[in-house]
């Protein structure tokens, strides 16, 4: 069989796989989808406070802090995935959880690998803000919380940015869920390393097919950001 | 942002969100855990790509009501995280690890149920003359034709099972210094990655013969078998029981099931039936680990027929 037939036939085989909606799949795309929003979401509700407080303080050590942040943005997952694995194993430090070959496992290794960029895109974002808005701020007498609100709402842009790019590595990662989900039949199983098993397996159809599945999903997850990113152009707060 | 008080809050809030996220999973996970009955079986990837395991698994789950599952590692891999404890039955093929698990107390059971054999595949044309049945010749002659730059090895280099054995090809042939050498190529993969690669490259390599007829079912390789029916070619898998004592969270009685199953005359006999385009790809030989030529297990074959007998399996 060439390459293109086989693609072909991915294609053919995504088509039929969607609208005859195999439960399988449609469960191993529901975990997949459920593991790496969890983590973004997660990854948000860290890395944006964080980020913000690092962005607007001012403190020794804090370029070495950024460029840290910066530096974990390009983890590699199999690593991330060794240590998560590491820790959570029952001869681990935190075995006594019972979390390895779990999605909360999953979850955990991922959210270790949106976090820093989000925590990243947050300071670069905040930081580049009109330093004016901000004396602006001071001089109107605005409380903390308030002078937060309207700097995180102007840099709305760059920490939708943020999810976008966590979420995107999050989606496609495979070393990280695999070393600690285990991919465990109806339960651990997601997109990503279904690909691998049925690659290995030789089933290049079905692992192509997947593959569009996941970037069908992608398309609509990102899509409905950036419709949130644009509406976000017009809305001032101040 | 200046105050500290607002800093506090968010740093509390976010304290606050990991710990009831990590707390709550933890409880939701004591909470099923009893109502779970996952069985994670660590093993090697030619059980699982050649998809013995996924037709087992069925008639596993309806008899033990269970939900059988599995790791699909190299053996080095799957007997690393059994001696971790994050499996709850290790079902692999490399006798001497096998061996040292058990003495190493990390395993309290062990019994052969069943073998396949290893081929050497390669390219149509055979550029090394390695055909024949006599694999520690093949191997000399596939190292004299890579020397020329007429013939090319691709190993696993994963220390999995198929890796050891190659290994100890190469010493019984008396080859050293093969792993640096420039018609030698190591994927550090599983077996079916392996043979695509061998393929691509017109290469020879070490294949279970499973792996090889369940791979060109599904895509058509080039490679055709070169040796095959050595009895140093002989595959033999083992189960192994973990000890319950030192892991004391795993599912040892779903493993130990799961054990029993395997060895019991229906699990045997499915082992036979299980086909590849009218080819049988796994043997049955529970008992009679002689019948290849392997030592005897008879203590351990007593104690597990009596164990069937005293459940009620057989």
């Amino acid at each position: 069989m060439g390459g293109f037939e086989i693609i072909t036939d991915g294609l053919m085989k995504a088509l039929q796989i969607i609208i005859s909606g195999d439960p399988e799949i449609l469960a191993i795309t529901a975990l997949s989808l459920r593991v790496s929003l969890t983590a973004t979401i997660l990854g948000a509700l860290v890395g944006i406070p964080l980020g913000f407080l690092i962005a607007r303080s001012d403190f020794f050590g804090k370029s070495i802090i950024t460029t840290l942040i910066n530096t974990f943005m390009g983890l590699p997952p199999v690593a991330v995935g060794l240590v998560v694995y590491l820790f959570l194993s029952f001869s681990g430090p935190l075995g006594f959880l019972r979390l390895l070959y779990t999605p909360e496992a999953m979850i955990i290794a991922q959210m270790i690998l949106t976090f820093p960029i989000v925590c990243g895109i947050t300071i670069s974002s905040v930081m580049s803000l009109n330093p004016k808005l901000k004396e602006t701020l001071t001089s109107l007498g605005a409380s903390p919380f308030w002078e937060a609100r309207v700097l995180l709402n102007e840099s709305r842009l760059g920490l939708i940015t943020g999810i976008i790019a966590a979420f995107g590595g999050a989606i496609s990662e495979v070393g990280a869920i695999m070393m600690v989900g285990g991919n465990l039949l109806g339960y651990t199983r997601a997109l990503t390393t279904a690909i691998m098993l049925y690659t290995n397996m030789g089933e290049f159809a079905t692992a192509i097919a997947l593959g569009i599945i996941l970037l069908l999903i992608s398309f609509a997850v990102n899509l409905f950001l950036t419709i949130l990113q644009s509406r976000s152009k017009v809305k001032r707060t101040i | 942002m200046s105050s500290a008080g607002s800093k506090k809050i968010l740093i509390i809030t976010a304290i606050v969100l990991i710990a009831a996220i990590v707390g709550g999973t933890a409880y939701y996970l004591n909470v099923t855990a009893n109502a779970n009955r996952r069985l994670i079986i660590a093993t090697t990837t030619s059980t699982v790509d050649t998809g013995l395991l996924n037709y087992l698994k069925p008639y596993f789950d309806n008899k033990f009501n269970a939900n059988m599952t599995w790791l699909s590692l190299g053996t080095g891999q799957a007997i690393e995280v059994a001696a971790r404890g994050d499996a709850d039955v290790l079902l692999v093929h490399d006798r001497v690890r096998e061996d040292a698990f058990v003495a190493s107390g990390n395993g309290t059971m062990r019994a052969t149920i069943m073998y396949n054999d290893y081929i050497i595949i390669g390219p149509p044309n055979d550029p090394a003359g390695a055909a024949g049945a006599n694999a520690t010749l093949s191997m000399q002659k596939i190292r004299d034709a890579g020397l020329t730059a007429n013939s090319t090895f691709v190993s696993r280099g994963d220390g999995s099972g198929t890796n050891a054995l190659e290994k100890r090809l190469w010493t019984k042939a008396g080859i050293t210094g093969y792993a640096n050498a420039s018609w030698y190529y190591s994927t550090g993969s599983g077996m079916a990655a392996t043979i695509r690669v061998a393929n691509e490259k017109a290469g020879y390599t070490i294949t279970d013969r499973a792996t090889f007829y369940s791979l060109n079912s599904t895509m058509a390789l080039s490679l055709v078998i070169i040796t095959e029916y050595d009895g140093a070619l002989l595959n033999p898998y083992g189960i192994l029981q973990l000890n319950s004592t030192r892991y004391t969270n795993i599912q040892s009685d779903l493993g130990t099931s799961f054990l029993l199953f395997i060895c019991s005359n229906e699990g045997q006999a499915l082992i036979a039936n299980y086909t590849i385009n009218g080819r049988q790809l796994f043997f049955p030989m529970f008992g009679n680990p002689e019948s290849i030529g392997l030592p005897s297990e008879n203590s351990t074959v007593t104690v597990i027929n009596n164990m069937l007998k005293a459940r009620g399996i057989q």
